[in-house]
């Protein structure tokens, strides 16, 4: 399954390291300090024999202690520096759009485990402030778009309403010679009308705040079918549980998103959509039979937007091919419904 | 998509006298290039009479309750309450208009709730122009055009409205007059009325669109 959320190289990825690691730098000079130790120690018991001739034993003993001490300075202080590197690995890899990973077993028994609590709890702080600006420029946008919706709805589709009106008027009286153009320009202006319609539509679904999240998803795959010519299979269960309007939105854009999907890129005339709810959680998959993801394809504004989106009310999204012999991609939205829906999502 | 439904009314003789005479209508839009391209293109049909125009409800009202009209042609969209409403307290008048709802949208719940209003038509923006002509005809003649509701409407119709208020939704459909429908059902007028009522309030759009309280 080529997953879309691959690491990108430029960013997230392991940088070649440009130092000597803190590891090797202390052990260097704790075994500096033990060798420099051990030649002032026989100095100052017994000056008279450092310049003389040095016995076979006395040497190998002396080895062997810097040996020794030197390993159990290694061990100790790997364990020490450890905690640490995981900390930095860890910090490469967090991803702040969803619930990300903790620091494991952070106890403060240790410097290394007081920075992992606050490490961790830095995490907490900037996934809850994350969410949170989400959150608002989302509303913003949701804000913005039924403004504009609105815009188009009531003033430039009464102007074309009008114009059409008065242009069907001309009709009738134009001359011959003018009759054929004003048609077309009717028709024209009605064609242009439709598509304001449409837009001002699909920038704020009313179906859903009049019919419901399982009707309003009905209409949109109709519409679908209507515009773009993508035959939308549905199955949506007919006993959903009650949904917040946050959840029904998020769960509507996430399919108007994917479908969007589909009919542009995947070459495919056909998707499927289905909406079920059981065992405390709600799960939204569209899939189709188009060319699928290229392995190196990164995730897109609208992916992206859906993720967030997706984030907010604690949901969880993939996106990933259906596997080799069926083709085409699927997108899978896992809400959980146990925690009191749309109670993340602020 | 919008095929109609014109319920076939008895024709009586006073029908045919009255034909002679130019349909009354009455023009409510608040937008003012609507209203101009309305007026005209009504006024230009041989068999119609703008005699009222009005921007708000509040004007409707106040036309209607001075001079008899039709027909009354309303925008759902109104600066003061919408045509829903306006259709509902026009059809309280002691020589009630027949109404026709003009509006961007004619299938989602405006469409049912339309019928609640006792709207007697609903034609769409986008239609051809004749298509409005046509149903001002059929509802001054006492037929009903109101577009088929998608299933996902009726489904929702179904759903909320209660068993009563089911059947008188089907009657209004028929083309039942309400002063029929109470005694079929065994209630008073006002009863039904306050049934509509109840009945409006469960199907009108709440969506984005109906920002005018």
């Amino acid at each position: 399954m080529a997953v879309m959320s691959a690491e990108d190289p430029t960013r997230g990825g392991r940088r070649a390291r440009r130092y000597v690691p803190l590891f090797h730098r202390v052990a260097a000079v704790n075994v500096f300090l033990l060798l420099a130790a051990v030649v002032v120690t026989i100095a100052v018991l017994d000056p008279d024999r450092i310049s003389s001739f040095v016995v076979n034993e006395e040497i190998v003993v002396l080895v062997a202690a810097v040996l020794v001490m030197g390993l159990v300075n290694l061990y100790v202080l790997r364990r020490f520096i450890r905690p640490l590197q995981a900390l930095a690995a860890l910090a490469r890899r967090v991803d702040l759009g969803g619930r990300s990973e903790r620091m494991p077993a952070a106890a403060p028994t240790s410097e290394a485990g007081e920075l992992a609590i606050t490490f961790n709890q830095m995490l907490d702080r900037l996934e809850a402030e994350r969410r949170e600006a989400t959150g608002r420029v989302l509303a913003g946008q949701e804000a913005e778009r039924l403004r504009i919706a609105q815009e188009l709805h009531d003033q430039v589709g009464q102007e074309l309403t009008a114009v059409l009106l008065v242009l069907s008027r001309l009709q009738d009286r134009a001359p011959d010679e003018l009759r054929a153009r004003v048609l077309e320009i009717r028709d024209e202006v009605r064609s242009t009308l439709e598509n304001v319609r449409r837009i001002s539509l699909e920038l704020r679904p009313e179906a859903l705040d009049d019919l419901g999240l399982a009707s309003a998803l009905a209409v949109l795959g109709q519409r679908f079918g209507e515009h773009s010519g993508l035959e939308v299979v549905q199955s949506i269960s007919p006993e959903l549980p009650q949904l917040s309007p946050e959840v029904e939105l998020v769960v509507y854009r996430v399919a108007q998103e994917a479908l969007t999907n589909v009919a542009r890129h995947s070459d495919g005339d056909r998707a499927e959509l289905s909406l079920t709810g059981d065992d405390g959680r709600l799960v939204l998959v569209v899939s189709d039979e188009g060319r699928g993801l290229s392995p190196d394809q990164l995730p897109g504004t609208g992916m992206r937007g859906m993720r967030e989106r997706a984030a907010l009310i604690g949901a969880t999204l993939e996106v990933a091919n259906r596997g080799p012999n069926l083709g085409g991609c699927e997108v899978r939205l896992v809400v959980p419904l146990a925690e009191p829906a749309g109670g993340s999502a602020r | 998509m919008s095929a109609l439904i014109e319920a076939a009314q008895p024709k009586c003789e006073e029908d045919a006298v009255a034909s002679q005479a130019p349909i009354r209508l009455l023009v409510v839009d608040d937008h003012p290039a609507m209203r101009r391209g309305l007026v005209e293109l009504l006024d230009d049909q041989p068999d119609f009479r703008v005699s009222g125009v009005a921007c708000t409800a509040g004007e409707a009202m106040a036309a209607a309750g001075a001079q008899r009209f039709d027909v009354a042609v309303v925008d759902y969209h109104l600066t003061d309450r919408n045509g829903l409403w306006l259709s509902r307290r026009l059809n309280r008048l002691t020589q009630p208009p027949s109404v026709v709802i003009y509006s961007a949208e004619a299938d989602g719940m405006l469409a049912a709730a339309a019928v609640a209003a006792k709207a007697h038509g609903l034609v769409r923006k986008t239609d051809d122009e004749s298509r409005l002509c046509d149903a001002v005809r059929v509802v001054a003649g006492g037929g009903l055009v109101l577009p088929i509701l998608p299933w996902q409407v009726s489904e929702v119709v179904r759903r909320r409205l209660d068993s009563e208020e089911q059947a008188i939704y089907g009657m209004l459909l028929a083309g039942f007059p309400v002063a029929e429908i109470g005694p079929m059902l065994g209630v008073s007028s006002a009863e039904v009325e306050s049934y509509l009522d109840a009945m409006l309030r469960k199907l009108e759009p709440v969506g984005p669109w109906d920002c005018h309280p």
